[in-house]
């Protein structure tokens, strides 16, 4: 099921009206039936996959307790059992085609087996979830939960089953286990959490999503169209996945959960490490405790840091999706996260950057980010190489016109996304009492708000609806 | 705010606000367009699917052309149809003439409203009308019928056509629709897009070209630009994946047009062809099938010939090898005479 549906409206209207008249642990599992009912609405064989994993996770954290001496053991069983699922659903196929490349250079024609079955819709996020419940387990930050119905609920919740964010068990299963209230500025806050998000998804990145799939559609675009076309994509993806989690927090809330935020204006980063503490944190997050500080993390030096860094970013590339440009996508980011610590130690004494040179510090990055979503958004990797030799010289007059066309028309329909992101960094540095606003004028503020993001979804919403980027991963 | 009543007071006065401000606020919608005096527009014939627009009107002329050509073999379809049948081939090949109503980017809406509006009403008697669709097309009532796909329909439909907007309003939500279209009546949406629309996509083109004629140019060559000759030539074009979630037959055919194309010709006694192509094949082997499409094929043609009309699958066929092929499931040109070939050969008994 999809939020922006009528579908999911009635759906989510009933589970809300049912659910505060339940008492707690029919709450839970109400939202377990509910949960599964929202997966499974078109596939309902993804459920198997559901199930065998919780019921996997459940009894190899039982194990750990019972039987501290295999607590190894029983990681290992949950580890194998959860990324096998994971392997063969996304990758396997990946994995076949370039064993049979490899095999074709030195002669042999290989008849593999293909896999023909559609990739489970969430399964990378449900797993990561699902593992962050047994490595805490393991490592004696979290105690097995006796009931199976809460580690259900924990990793199936269905708001932000399918694209996140992915919520740790120290953090959500608490929440599964005590009691919920129903709390006006919750439900308040909720609803404009949930406006803000259909008006990301539908205004925003759809509409400059038509502009993203036209470029990339094109086999000969000029450099100024391609990058028009990129800076599209960025605007699409954001506004797309943000979009996603504003909805998956906002309906949370009106079921009495609250769920981490999973961006922070990650265009206004200034350097690497700065878009990736803003930028699907709670991907970045997971990858930093669960792989790059196993590996040893900044405590490492030289060139074992440098291989933590690549590791973990080549591995969350390929989180993404079963393609060497993700790959290439996730060693990009890996490599411009070491060259700035690396700049860092040359040039140890550099002096905090004034106000002024923020600007194109942001301009820079963005520059930068844009490099990363050009290798993300192009499949092939030959056109890659064909996109990065384009060069302005090479474009006619019409095609320069054209790019500034779709770039003007992508930055029209991004303003407001801009204007919030630069709001809220303006007021961040500030510290001041905070301010005794009436509280009419904070209504009177959302009453337009709302209306005014309404208004927009109707009269400007794309007229070709696009699935949810992350949906693929 | 540390007292808890007054933050529960100043919660509630503000998510009552939101809500009002949501219902309230797009009501400038109707104002602006009086405003502005934007055009009142009809009710299409779609209402289940959209609100009011502007529509192409229905074309006729069809009706007298096979009326006066009256041909002896009719085929319907979209561009599976045209990368397949060469009607001057096929007219040499059965020595009768060939009504060829293909229109690229088309569904089973527009194959049924051809059938029913310019077929029927031409009073032709074919001896075979022949239609081309691909596995689960013919019980996906919604198949090309996206925004950019309408315009094709509205030359084969006339003012009104319930039959099919009921059709629709099963397959997509029921009677929701009802919803959709209070919400859109009360707001003028439609009657807004109309003006808004445009404007918005014109805007970058006022900032770079100030003069109106020269804009105009500026935006046909950018169409040029962005159009169909310059698209990547993928072997995956117009290939939609293929999705089990539309093999369920039983569960897909009352919501479907094939019922009205099966009863409008068996009430006009003209005799019906269901073609299915073959997609692309893969690795010299036939395309691959799930399960449940090979079930859905079974019980669609099943269905057909109980209701007295033929079904023929290309899907299989060792003649069609990868070598017909260009883009995706399209057939290459020289591809296009083989199989017009073949598929006379094929439907012999229908060519005596």
């Amino acid at each position: 099921m999809i939020f922006h549906s009528l579908d999911f409206i009635v759906f989510f209207t009933i589970v809300v009206a049912l659910y505060w008249r339940l008492p707690h642990r029919r709450q839970n599992v109400l939202l377990l039936i509910a949960s599964y009912m929202f997966y499974g609405y078109v596939h309902p064989w993804f459920l198997i996959l559901i199930a065998i994993s919780t019921t996997i996770d459940y009894c190899a954290a039982r194990g750990m307790e019972r039987w501290p001496a295999r607590r190894r053991a029983f990681l290992w069983m949950s580890i194998v059992s959860n990324f096998g699922m994971l392997g063969f659903f996304k990758y396997y196929n990946f994995f076949i085609d370039n064993v049979a490349a490899v095999l074709q250079t030195i002669g042999i024609q290989p008849h593999l087996p293909v896999l023909r079955v559609l990739l489970p819709v969430g399964i990378s996020f449900y797993t990561f979830q699902a593992m962050s419940y047994t490595i805490d387990v393991y490592r004696r930050e979290l105690r097995a939960r006796r009931s199976l119905l809460d580690l259900a609920v924990f990793i199936s919740f269905f708001p932000h089953l399918v694209a996140g964010p992915i919520q740790r068990a120290s953090y959500l299963l608490p929440q599964v286990e005590g009691e919920r209230r129903l709390s006006l500025p919750q439900l308040s806050s909720g609803f404009l959490l949930i406006c803000w998000g259909f008006f990301k998804k539908l205004v925003i990145a759809d509409n400059v999503g038509i502009i993203a799939n036209k470029v990339f559609a094109l086999a000969d675009p000029s450099f100024e169209i391609l990058w028009a076309g990129v800076f599209a994509f960025a605007i699409q993806i954001y506004s797309d996945f943000s979009a996603y989690t504003d909805i998956a927090r906002g309906t949370s809330r009106w079921l009495g959960f609250e769920l981490t935020q999973n961006f922070d204006h990650p265009y206004l980063a200034r350097t690497p490490a700065d878009f990736w503490r803003r930028w699907n944190i709670s991907l970045s997050t997971w990858f930093r405790d669960y792989v790059y500080i196993p590996l040893g993390g900044s405590r490492a030096t030289g060139a074992r840091w440098v291989r933590n860094v690549i590791v973990t970013f080549v591995l969350s590339g390929l989180w993404h999706g079963a393609s060497w440009n993700y790959v290439l996508w996730g060693l990009y980011h890996g490599i411009l996260l070491v060259l700035t610590r690396a700049h860092r130690i040359l040039r140890p004494a550099a002096p905090p950057a004034r106000a002024w040179l923020r600007i194109p510090q942001v301009i820079g990055m963005f520059a930068l980010t844009l490099v990363g979503w050009l290798l993300f958004r192009e499949t092939d990797l030959s056109s890659i190489v064909r996109d990065l030799g384009l060069s302005p010289w090479q474009s006619t007059p019409l095609e320069r016109q054209t790019g500034l066309y779709l770039f003007l028309l992508a930055f029209l329909y991004s303003i407001p996304l801009w204007m919030q992101s630069i709001w809220v960094e303006l007021r961040r540095g500030i510290e001041r009492e905070p301010a005794v606003v009436p509280a009419w004028r904070g209504a009177a503020l959302r009453a337009l708000a709302c209306g005014a993001a309404f208004m927009a979804i109707l009269v400007l919403r794309s007229r070709t609806s696009l699935d949810f980027i992350y949906f693929r991963f | 705010m540390s007292d808890p009543v007054a933050a529960r007071r100043a919660a509630a006065l503000q998510l009552t606000c939101a809500l009002a401000g949501l219902l309230l606020v797009p009501l400038a919608l109707p104002v602006a367009n009086r405003v502005l005096n934007a055009p009142q527009l009809q009710q299409t014939y779609l209402p289940a699917l959209e609100g009011p627009r502007e529509r192409l009107p229905f074309d006729s002329n069809p009706i007298a052309e096979l009326a006066a050509m009256n041909p002896g073999y009719v085929v319907i379809g979209d561009s599976m149809a045209g990368s397949r049948i060469d009607p001057k081939r096929l007219s040499q090949l059965s020595g009768k003439s060939i009504a060829p109503l293909l229109q690229a980017g088309t569904g089973p809406a527009w194959w049924y409203l051809a059938l029913k509006n310019w077929v029927i009403p031409s009073g032709i008697r074919p001896r075979c009308t022949f239609i081309f669709f691909r596995d689960t097309n013919l019980t996906n009532a919604l198949f090309r019928l996206d925004e950019q796909y309408r315009w094709n329909v509205d030359k084969v439909a006339h003012e009104r056509e319930d039959e099919v907007n009921a059709v629709i309003a099963s397959r997509s939500g029921g009677a929701l629709y009802h919803v959709r279209a209070a919400i859109d009546r009360v707001y003028q949406a439609s009657e807004t897009r109309e003006w808004l629309e445009p404007a918005v996509n014109e805007w970058p083109a006022r900032l770079l070209v100030p003069y109106r004629r020269q804009r105009a140019a500026f935006l046909s060559q950018m169409n040029e630009r962005l159009g169909l000759s310059h698209l990547r030539p993928m072997d995956a074009a117009d290939i939609q994946a293929a999705d089990d979630r539309d093999a369920n037959f039983a569960r897909y055919v009352d919501k479907s047009f094939l019922p009205l194309m099966l009863r409008e010709t068996r009430q006009a006694g003209l005799t019906l062809c269901f073609v299915r192509v073959q997609r692309r094949p893969l690795g010299g082997r036939p395309p691959y099938q799930s399960p449940a499409l090979r079930r859905y094929i079974a019980a669609l043609q099943a269905h057909v010939e109980a209701n007295g009309a033929l079904f023929h699958d290309d899907t299989g066929d060792p003649w069609q090898a990868l070598d017909l092929y260009g883009d995706g499931d399209h057939l290459s040109r020289d591809g296009r005479l083989r199989y017009t070939e073949i598929f006379y050969n094929r439907m012999r008994p229908l060519f005596p």
